[in-house]
């Protein structure tokens, strides 16, 4: 990496006056000091000369806490990097953070970080096996795996070789393994996480309105925020975004109001008007009850929606419509799912499923259909189910039934795409004839997008149990980058069992459970020691990206992961070498995505990669649709002035195959046999939102779920003290994490207040210390996720709970997105 | 001469805690020492359970408490409004802690609370320091006589109200606005980054100042008036928020 | 047998060492020294029993703070911040004014049958305080800053500041007073001038004492002008009770070998009197203390309900004082030595853990903790914090042991007692 990215990029003379000790009333002048504590009395007492000191320097990146990308500054004096606060510029973050944009520092510094490559020299693999790591080189660590690699080629059975990522961004991040897969030849090349992170509301996007795509809400000018399952201001992202809104929407006049759906109280059903605590896995049942309300009382977007041809029609509980009396507008399939489904969905109905009141039902969803604008959203409390992609298309339904969709306020619209440069290099000029052979299209190891998850976009949960099938074949080599699925997947133990038979390469930067049965670690940089761009989180729909500058040279002798593709690729045999040559290191590639700013600046100037390393951030508003009174508007440089044919609208904004938002989903009718058979539903309901009775895996007798915290950063902070001593505060967690039981619940059970648990069930057993709580239901436990780490290092272990969440956790998917139903399951909870 | 103080709006505060961990970051501050801790309390039956929670620095009182218990004068108040400690005359009696009403005032030598080994001990000191934190602030902004930077042993630490940021703010500021490039380098860490904007920081001897309003508009309030002892941090607790009518969640 | 016997001048002590010194040799000479003398007594295994337990606490506790410092205690800010170290140097310090107060009885107030024990109050009001301020110093994170930070500081606001200035103008007196007696000057002016004065310092450092709890509003179990009034009366207790230990220590806890005017005081029932009024007091005022705190509903007042649920606090207003209350009004029991002694060691046993608790439940509560503090603080002393109360109880018994060797504790203003009956006369 070359020197001239660690060029300070804007440097600022900070306080370097030295304060001149105007101690105010300075004892240190008298000179008498006669020592201090007992434990300091050999040591020298003096403070260290204040003076001088090393300018400071502001370095841009951007975080790696959650998948939100805030755009960060990094505070570095004397190499040293001291602080990180979010930056002012940038539209996602604006001079913010959330607490965990702040562990940066810490993990940085974290003293149980990989040094160098290593190897594995205990062939045994186990938990409780030392894999008895030796320092080697990387020149030797690379020539290993490309050693394996072309070996792996030249027995034709480049397919061997898998590469499972997670938390990796941008085009010279995740981005360079597209090629790689193609020019070395496996179908395996990205088999990513998704399945286990929210695939659901992607999907429920995908097939109603043709987004396979997170969305973008408009909150600062919303009226009215409905909130299913997400932990808004816990772990919905981007959680700092989240939070400025939250301000805003909460002090903004008509200030927003706020309901929230969730099985237990927490900070984001406090601090809203209204918490329902759901019956878990009955959310859709909830919304279907507000879509019937806000039909029956009249409620809905006429414009959006369409009407009745006659306006002395109406919707009538119990009462089918004759379709033809109602002109459908831009929700496609209305009328029907008002009669197979919806029109017998009243409140007292879902009463029954819910627990909710009929009563507060309706409120709620008179309240929702008559504030303009609203948004209803939802994630995984909603959607991680057997029938999660149902409950998640009734809840969106909701959004198009109010006219929300595409409008201010509203659900704003999908990601618009950056505008970056094509690099010079193709990989297509580099395909060898093995490359190219049609041999090479072999079904991916995870089964995703086959006959057996035909709409999942990745399956990671079912790689642990295909590899022990040998189903579709047996792997050589797995690569694992920035996910620990041995860890984070449902039935995690499997993945030790699979991770023996197999070589595993981990190229995290620390110490982890992959690593333990890792035969081979190339050891990433540290965020703050990255050059990385990347696209952000959907925010406000335009087009945001960022740029990682270092911060600080790498501490140790470590290599960022897309190097290490490139350097692989460069021993690579044949053709494949020298593609990865010819692209020399990732900054090169930087420097020629970069290229694209100049014909297409940011808002805020960045038109080249040096401007871009001194902003930080590039972004182009706004986002280049609304759509306002029924009808869709394009922006055309100045306002939305460019009004949008139906035609025009089908192929640039609601892509789906009506053209118009589908509660009569498409999709699913091409795939009505595959949902009849997996959710033993008739295959002609198949296409509409409905509620089907989730199935609850494990055999239990309590509700358990496994909520994100406001404090949890995804994979690395177990080993933060900074972290375990704030963690879980509605609970009083501190050191440990408490299991959340009502106390009647617990009592039933003979468990106290602060006692230790077993949570057990058909797939497991792990520990924890329970807490009465009178916030939850009396038929749910929760214990947050991410977890009873066992192998990252010297703080994160020896608490409470004693393992991951994944270990009582069934792997069962949702069918259609394959999401895995992480709060379906139930399990026993008993005194030790 | 300014006074400075903050305003907290409960109704915008989200509870999340980035406060807490952004002042240990600024302040290099030992895990658990938590300056500015984030208080949460529960009541109530299921399923009408409140929660609440408030943030809670050093409140830098008109009528310090701990300021007159101190038998060696080491922790002062300074005429901009500050209560400091000078660690160079603390002699680690922890009277201070004992009659401050906020509990908001740490020793520096306990054991850890967050579990595995004691971080003082991984990141030892070879000097005064107490410890010796890779990513601990510059040398050149640390000031023992303002409590400010790595505390040496066995001294009672607090909230400085970031020092070592304001004292630096030019004279005149009514109010500090991490929103206003001018002035974010001057702002406590804990007002920079809360992401709701629930935090305000200013001069409360200025009737113009955006604090002086928001107390005079939004009726803020002091916790535990009654003691007398005057904060100059205000709650403003509008609709959704409220300050705890208890010290702890006290089962007895 | 080589008598060891009160010099009369420091002066003497030097020349005499040295020719001890030269008599016998270095090892022996520093078996001699370190036995108090050639001859076995029971002062002298006080002394050593005292040097061992103190050496090995003493010893303790400074490995572990030089190695971790007062990370070793089980003190935190989130909990109890002041442990048992601090309740182990208020109990001394009551204990050390409530024998200055004995002392002034005969002193003062001119109650010339006290006169036996008043000379042991002395020696045993400095030697308690000096285990106080060890065990206080220890304590302290900079116990040597405090030298210079207190006086540059004068921070004449703090509680702590005057009970620091009261205390240290007690030790000094209780040094001159002390060094008057050894004098056997009991009634110059100049002496009635600083027992007077010695016992104006006493009331004011007992009650500053009071006050450093009692000032606090925000630690309601202690708030009040109750506190310092209940420091200085059941400081009286505390020092009536340790007199009477110590003086039948002295004769093998044997009323008989006593010297006539001592047996004759204790066999009085004026003692006992005087004790049993002292102990009612004490139990008159923790109960009402106690009484009002559990009525009343003020947050912060939950550490009584505790103490309610608490064993040991029962044993401690039943065992520790109710019952020596009855034994010393009870006209059968009251002059028993029995009676007394057990008594005396009841009342002891109960203020040590009275102090205890008082300083423990008062940071039951702790200071906003909500949901991080699940219910009442937890606190235990950690091994540490036991071995520095070990160590300051040995700095007491070992001092005084010191103490009974060298001087003649039981002296009286009539001149020495008839009969040479400490230990050794009777070894």
């Amino acid at each position: 990496m070359s020197d001239s990215i660690l060029n300070p990029n804007v440097t600022r003379r900070r306080f370097l006056q030295a304060t001149g000790a105007a101690g105010a009333l300075g004892a240190a002048g008298l000179g008498l000091d006669l020592g201090g504590g007992l434990s300091t009395l050999t040591k020298a007492h003096a403070q260290p000369a204040g003076a001088a000191g090393g300018e400071t320097v502001i370095t841009k990146s951007f975080c790696h806490q959650c998948p939100a990308r805030c755009g960060i500054d990094v505070y570095t004096t004397n190499g040293r990097v001291h602080a990180i606060y979010g930056t002012l510029d940038n539209p996602l973050t604006q001079g913010k953070l959330c607490p965990k944009g702040h562990y940066g520092v810490y993990l940085l510094y974290d003293p149980d970080r990989f040094k160098s490559p290593m190897k594995r020299t205990n062939p045994k693999k186990g938990r409780d096996e030392d894999p008895k790591f030796v320092p080697i080189s990387w020149d030797e660590a690379l020539g290993i795996v490309a050693g394996r690699l072309n070996a792996l080629r030249e027995k034709n059975e480049s397919h061997r070789f898998a590469i499972i990522t997670g938390r990796g961004w941008g085009a010279s991040d995740v981005g360079i393994l597209g090629d790689f897969g193609k020019l070395y030849g496996t179908p395996n090349f990205n088999l990513g996480h998704s399945s286990i992170c929210s695939d659901a509301s992607e999907t429920v996007k995908h097939i109603m309105d043709g987004h396979h795509a997170y969305s973008a809400y408009d909150y600062p000018n919303t009226n009215y925020l409905l909130v299913f399952g997400a932990g808004f201001l816990e772990s919905f992202r981007p959680f700092t975004g989240n939070m400025v809104a939250w301000g805003q929407m909460r002090t903004k006049s008509p200030k927003t109001r706020v309901t929230v759906v969730d099985v237990h109280v927490n900070t984001t059903g406090t601090a809203a008007d209204r918490l329902l605590l759901i019956k878990p896995g009955t959310d859709g049942a909830l919304a279907l009850a507000m879509g019937h309300v806000i039909l029956t009382e009249g409620l809905w977007d006429r414009a959006f929606a369409g009407d009745f041809t006659d306006p002395a029609l109406k919707f009538e509980a119990g009462k089918e419509i004759d379709p033809n009396t109602f002109n459908e507008k831009w929700v496609s399939g209305l009328a029907e799912w008002w009669n197979v489904v919806l029109k017998d969905c009243t409140p007292e109905w879902a009463e029954k499923i819910t627990t909710i009141d009929a009563a507060d039902i309706r409120t709620v969803a008179m309240d929702f259909g008559s504030t303009k604008p609203a948004v209803a959203l939802f994630e995984r409390g909603a959607s991680a189910h057997t029938n999660g992609v149902y409950n998640g298309m009734a809840i969106h339904a909701l959004n198009a039934l109010t006219g929300n969709m595409f409008a201010k306020g509203g659900l704003r619209g999908y990601q618009m795409k950056t505008a970056w440069a094509k690099p010079d290099v193709k990989a297509e000029e580099f395909m060898d004839d093995y490359a190219k052979a049609p041999e090479r299209k072999k079904p991916r190891l995870d089964g995703a997008k086959t006959e057996k998850w035909p709409l999942a976009k990745n399956m990671i949960q079912e790689i642990a149990i295909n590899q022990l099938k040998g189903d579709p074949y047996k792997m050589d080599t797995i690569l694992f980058y920035m996910t620990g699925p041995i860890f984070s997947a449902p039935d995690c133990k499997k993945w030790e069992e699979a991770l023996r038979q197999v070589y595993v390469i981990d190229t995290s930067a620390y110490p982890g459970e992959t690593s333990v049965f890792a035969d081979l670690i190339l050891p990433d940089h540290h965020y703050l020691e990255r050059l990385q761009v990347a696209d952000t989180y959907p925010f406000q729909g335009y087009p945001i990206s960022m740029i990682r500058t270092p911060a600080v040279k790498p501490l140790y002798d470590t290599k960022v992961f897309g190097d290490t593709i490139i350097e692989i690729g460069k021993r690579i045999k044949g053709p494949t070498g020298e593609y990865y040559k010819r692209l020399g290191n990732t900054e090169n590639l930087i420097r020629m995505l970069c290229k694209g700013f100049e014909e297409k600046p940011g808002d805020n100037g960045v038109k080249d990669f040096e401007s871009f390393k001194a902003k930080g951030v590039w972004y182009r508003k706004p986002y280049a649709f609304l759509q306002k009174d029924g009808e869709f508007y394009e922006w055309d440089g100045k306002g939305y002035d460019k009004h949008l044919t139906p035609e025009e609208v089908k192929q640039k904004v609601m892509p789906t195959a009506t053209g118009k938002f589908e509660v009569k989903v498409t999709e699913l009718e091409h795939y009505a046999e595959y949902v009849a058979k997996r959710l033993g539903i008739a295959p002609e309901r198949a296409p509409f939102p409905q509620w089907i009775e989730p199935r609850h895996p494990g055999g239990g007798d309590l509700h358990f779920v496994s909520p994100k915290l406001a404090g949890q950063a995804e994979g690395r902070s177990a080993n933060l003290p900074h972290v375990s001593a704030i963690i879980q505060p509605t609970q009083g967690g501190k050191r440990n994490v408490f299991l959340e039981i009502h106390p009647e619940t617990a009592k039933k059970r003979g468990i106290g207040d602060g006692d230790r648990v077993r949570i057990k069930n058909d797939v497991g057993q792990i520990e924890a210390i329970a807490r009465h709580f009178n916030g939850i239901r009396p038929d749910t436990v929760a214990l947050p996720m991410i977890h009873g780490h066992w192998a990252q290092g010297r703080w994160a272990k020896g608490r409470s709970p004693t393992a991951s969440t994944n270990e009582v956790t069934a792997n069962v998917s949702e069918p259609i997105s394959g999401l895995a139903v992480f709060h379906s399951g139930k399990v026993f909870v008993e005194k030790i | 001469m300014a006074k400075w103080g903050m305003v907290i709006d409960l109704e915008k505060c989200t509870g999340c805690q980035a406060c807490t961990i952004a002042c240990g970051m600024e302040n290099s501050r030992l895990p658990g020492e938590h300056w500015q801790d984030v208080i949460f309390f529960n009541e109530g039956q299921y399923p009408s359970v409140q929660m609440k929670w408030f943030p809670r620095p050093c409140q830098h009182c008109e009528n310090p408490s701990c300021v007159a218990v101190c038998p060696v004068r080491a922790t002062y108040k300074t005429e901009e409004g500050f209560v400091l400690v000078d660690w160079e005359r603390c002699i680690g009696c922890k009277y201070c802690m004992i009659a401050c009403p906020y509990g908001v005032r740490f020793y520096t030598e306990e054991k850890p609370s967050y579990g595995g080994p004691d971080v003082k001990q991984v990141f030892k000191s070879n000097d005064a320091h107490s410890w010796n934190p890779p990513w601990k602030m510059p040398d050149s902004r640390e000031d023992w006589n303002h409590g400010v930077g790595v505390q040496p042993h066995d001294v009672v630490s607090k909230c400085t109200f970031c020092y070592h940021r304001v004292s630096k703010a030019p004279k005149g500021t009514a109010d500090l606005d991490p929103g206003n490039p001018a002035q974010r380098e001057f702002t406590p860490a804990c007002v920079v980054t809360c992401s709701p904007g629930a935090r305000f920081f200013g001069d409360l001897s200025n009737p113009r100042s955006r604090v002086s309003k928001l107390i005079a508009d939004k009726e803020g309030v002091r916790l535990l008036d009654q003691l007398g002892n005057k904060p100059q941090v205000y709650y403003l607790t509008g609709s959704g928020g409220a300050v705890p009518s208890s010290h702890a969640n006290v089962k007895a | 047998m080589f008598p060891i016997s009160e010099p009369k001048h420091f002066a003497e002590i030097i020349p005499y060492l040295a020719n001890l010194w030269r008599e016998e040799g270095t090892m022996r000479f520093i078996g001699t020294v370190l036995n108090l003398g050639h001859g076995r007594s029971a002062a002298g295994l006080w002394w050593k029993l005292c040097l061992a337990t103190g050496l090995a606490s003493g010893g303790y506790a400074l490995y572990m703070l030089v190695t971790l410092g007062h990370a070793s205690f089980n003190t935190s800010s989130d909990g109890v911040n002041w442990g048992m170290p601090i309740a182990t140097y208020v109990f001394f310090a009551l204990t050390s004014s409530g024998l200055s107060m004995i002392a002034s009885i005969p002193m003062v107030f001119g109650f010339e049958q006290f006169n036996p024990i008043a000379k042991r109050c002395i020696w045993l009001a400095i030697i308690t305080l000096i285990a106080g301020f060890a065990v206080l110093a220890l304590e302290l994170g900079h116990p040597f800053r405090m030298l210079w930070a207190m006086p540059t500081g004068l921070q004449v606001r703090s509680p702590m500041f005057w009970m620091g200035v009261f205390y240290s103008i007690d030790l000094v007196l209780l040094l001159i007073k002390f060094y008057l007696l050894w004098q056997q000057d009991w009634d110059s002016p100049f002496s009635h001038f600083i027992g007077a004065a010695s016992f104006v310092a006493v009331i004011l450092a007992s009650g500053m004492l009071g006050l450093v709890f009692g000032s606090v509003v925000m630690r309601p179990m202690w708030f009040g002008s109750f506190t310092s009034i209940y420091y200085m009366l059941t400081a009286a207790l505390c020092g009536a009770a340790a007199i009477v230990v110590t003086t039948y220590m002295a004769y093998h806890f044997d009323r008989d070998r006593m010297p006539e005017p001592l047996r004759s005081m204790a066999g009085s029932h004026e003692l006992p009197m005087v004790f049993a009024t002292l102990i009612g007091i004490a139990l008159v005022m923790i109960l009402t203390r106690f009484w009002t705190g559990l009525w009343s509903n003020l947050d912060g007042f939950e550490g009584f309900h505790q103490l309610a649920r608490d064993p040991l606090f029962h044993l401690e207003v039943w065992v520790g004082l109710a019952l020596p209350f009855v034994m010393m009004i009870s006209p059968s029991m009251q002059r028993r030595e029995g009676a007394q002694l057990t008594a005396a060691f009841l009342v002891l046993a109960a203020m040590f853990y009275n102090r205890y608790e008082f300083i423990i439940s008062g940071q039951f509560v702790p200071m906003f903790k909500g949901s991080w503090v699940n219910s009442l603080v937890p606190y235990t002393p950690s091994l540490t914090e036991w071995s520095l109360t070990v160590f300051g109880f040995s700095i007491a018994l070992g001092l005084y042991a010191l103490g009974e060797k060298l001087f003649h504790l039981s002296a009286t203003p009539s001149g020495e007692p008839a009969v040479e009956q400490t230990a050794e006369a009777a070894a």
